[in-house]
C-alpha cells in the first residue's frame, strides 16, 4: 500500500496538497480534475522527479520520500508515451531489465509473455516510428509492467488516442488490470474515462486533494454533478 | 495581380539567393582555375624540399587537429550536457564565456594564448622560474587550435543534447534505470549526430586556423601557415597548389560525412 500524508509540494507560483491518500494494492485509481490543476506535478513527485518541502510517502510503510526515482521504480506513461525511439519494440519492453541485472534469459522470457499478454508479439522487431497509438500505448504499458514495478504512473495516456479508439483503449486497460491487477495511478480530465477505469476517483482542485470516491459516488458529488451536468446534452441528443 | 506581385517577390528572392550562392561558388571556381598542374606536380612530389615541406606540414596540421578534436569532445561532452540540462546561477555568464573565442579576432586569440602560456606568460610566472612555454612548439598549435574551436564543439553538442526530449530520460530513471546508464544508453545516442556534427565543425575550424598559430607558434609550419609563408616568398601560384590541396582534402571529408548523414 501506498500512503501520502501532509504533502506539500511548491513550484514558483504553484502549491500542491495532499493531505492523507491511500492507494491500496492492485487498486486503479483515477486523479481527476481540470485541466492545471497539479494533477501531473503529483505523479512526478510521487515518480520522486520533484521533492516536495513537506510531507512524507510510505510504501508498505517504507518512507521512500527522499530515495531517488531510479529507487523507487515507480514507471512513468506520459501522455505521449515516450518510446526510446532508436531502440526496437523489444529493446524498449527489455531496457528496464537490462540495466537492473536481470540475466538475458530471464529478460527474454519476461519481455516475451508480457508482450504476448498485451498482444504486441508481432511488433517486436520494429521501431516506435513505425507503430499506431494504440501500438505505442501497449507498448509503453508493457516496458512499465515488465519490472514489477510498486505503482505503473499513467499521465492522461488516452489524450493522444483518436476519440473513435478511447472506448476500445480504456477497454483494454480496463481488461488488462483485471487479468494482472497490478496497482495504478492514472491521471486525467475526462469523466468518461475517470468513471470506467477506476476502482476510486480522487478529486482535486486548484493543486489541493478534495476528495476519494468511488466512481458511482463521484457521480453523486457535487464536483461529480458538475461534469454530468457538462454531459447531458450529449446525453439528450443521442435519445 | 496578387499573383503577378508574388512571381516578381519570388523571381527578387531566387535572384538574391543566387548572388549568394555566386559569392561562396566564383572564388572556390576561380582558385582551381588559377591552379597549375606543372607546379602542382612539382611542389607535391618532384622537389625534394618544397613537397617535404608541403607534406610534413600538412600532416602536422591533421595530427594536432585531430587531437584538439578529441580533446575538445572528452571536454564538451560534460559541459554541453551540464548547460543543456542544468540551471544554475551564473550559467549565463559561463555560455558568454565559452563564446568569448568566437568573437576574438584570431591575431588576438594568439596574443592571448601567449600571454597565458609563452615565455613571459603567466603560466610562467607562478611556477617562478621553472621554464614552459608553448612558443614555436606543437604544444602551442594544440593550445591555439582548441582556444578558437571551443564554441563551436560546446555549442553544438549543447544543442544536441537539449533537443533530447527531457521525458524520455524521465521515464528511463522511472524504470529503475540509474542517471548515468540513462545519459550512456538515452542521451549519448540520441545526440549522436549533433556531436559528429560538432567534431566535424571544430576539426574544420582548428584546421583552418592561420592568425593566432602565426603568433603562437610560426615553426612548426602548419598548412596554413605554409601557405601564407610560400604567398609572400613565391607568390600566388604557389600559395594556390597548397590551397587547391587542402580545399580537395576538405571538400573530399565533407561529401563523405553529407552522403553518411544522408543513409
Amino acid at each position: 500500500m501506498i500512503k501520502i500524508r501532509d504533502l506539500v509540494v511548491i513550484l514558483g507560483d504553484f502549491k500542491l496538497e495532499i493531505p492523507s491518500l491511500d492507494i491500496r494494492d492492485q487498486e486503479y485509481l483515477v486523479v481527476m480534475g481540470p485541466s492545471g490543476v497539479g494533477k501531473t506535478v503529483f505523479l512526478y513527485t510521487l515518480a520522486g522527479f520533484i521533492k516536495p518541502i513537506k510531507g512524507r510517502i510510505l510504501v508498505n510503510d517504507v518512507d521512500i520520500t527522499d530515495t531517488e526515482p531510479e529507487e523507487r521504480c515507480f514507471p512513468i506513461i506520459p501522455e505521449e508515451y515516450c518510446l526510446f525511439p532508436h531502440m526496437t519494440v523489444y529493446e524498449n519492453i527489455a531496457f528496464g531489465l537490462k540495466f537492473r541485472g536481470v540475466n538475458y534469459d530471464k529478460a527474454n522470457d519476461k519481455v516475451r509473455e508480457i508482450a504476448n499478454i498485451l498482444e504486441i508479439n508481432n511488433l517486436l522487431n520494429r521501431y516506435p516510428e513505425s507503430l499506431s497509438a494504440g501500438e505505442k500505448q501497449r507498448v509503453a504499458i508493457a516496458r512499465a509492467l515488465v519490472v514489477n514495478p510498486n505503482v505503473i504512473l499513467l499521465d492522461e495516456p488516452l489524450r493522444n488516442l483518436d476519440p473513435r479508439l478511447h472506448s476500445k483503449a480504456r477497454e483494454f486497460l480496463k481488461n488488462l488490470h483485471k487479468k494482472l491487477r497490478f496497482t495504478a495511478i492514472h491521471v486525467t480530465h475526462d469523466i468518461v474515462e475517470a468513471i470506467t477505469l477506476g476502482d476510486r476517483i480522487a478529486y482535486m482542485e486548484k493543486g489541493k486533494l478534495l476528495g476519494v470516491y468511488e466512481p458511482h459516488k463521484f457521480i453523486e458529488s457535487q464536483y461529480g454533478k458538475l461534469y454530468i451536468e457538462a454531459l447531458k446534452p450529449v446525453i439528450k441528443y443521442l435519445g | 495581380m496578387n499573383r503577378v506581385s508574388a512571381e516578381k517577390f519570388l523571381i527578387l528572392l531566387y535572384g538574391i539567393s543566387s548572388l549568394a550562392i555566386l559569392l561562396i561558388l566564383l572564388p572556390i571556381i576561380a582558385l582551381y582555375l588559377m591552379g597549375d598542374p606543372e607546379t602542382f606536380y612539382k611542389v607535391l612530389f618532384q622537389d625534394p624540399i618544397l613537397s617535404k615541406e608541403a607534406w610534413s606540414a600538412l600532416f602536422l596540421t591533421f595530427e594536432i587537429s585531430i587531437l584538439s578534436t578529441i580533446i575538445l569532445l572528452i571536454i564538451g561532452i560534460p559541459i554541453g550536457y551540464i548547460l543543456a540540462r542544468f540551471d544554475f546561477r551564473g550559467k549565463s555568464i559561463l555560455e558568454a564565456i565559452i563564446d568569448i573565442p568566437l568573437l576574438t579576432p584570431h591575431i588576438i586569440a594568439g596574443i592571448m594564448v601567449i600571454s597565458a602560456f609563452g615565455r613571459n606568460g603567466i603560466v610562467n610566472r607562478i611556477l617562478m622560474g621553472r621554464y614552459f612555454s608553448v612558443e614555436d612548439d606543437v604544444l602551442g598549435i594544440l593550445l591555439a587550435m582548441m582556444f578558437v574551436s571551443i564554441p563551436i564543439m560546446i555549442d553544438t553538442i549543447k544543442v544536441g543534447f537539449a533537443s533530447v526530449d527531457r521525458n524520455l530520460e524521465l521515464v528511463a530513471r522511472s524504470l529503475g534505470v540509474s542517471l548515468h546508464r540513462v545519459f550512456l544508453s538515452i542521451t549519448l545516442p540520441l545526440s549522436a549526430r549533433s556531436i559528429i556534427a560538432g567534431c566535424v565543425l571544430s576539426w574544420a575550424r582548428a584546421v583552418s586556423e592561420v592568425g593566432a598559430i602565426l603568433i603562437v607558434a610560426y615553426h612548426p609550419k602548419t598548412i596554413n601557415v605554409l601557405i601564407y609563408e610560400w604567398y609572400t616568398t613565391y607568390g600566388l601560384k604557389y600559395a594556390v597548389t597548397l590551397s587547391i590541396l587542402l580545399l580537395s582534402i576538405f571538400i573530399v571529408i565533407f561529401a563523405a560525412i553529407w552522403v553518411i548523414y544522408k543513409k
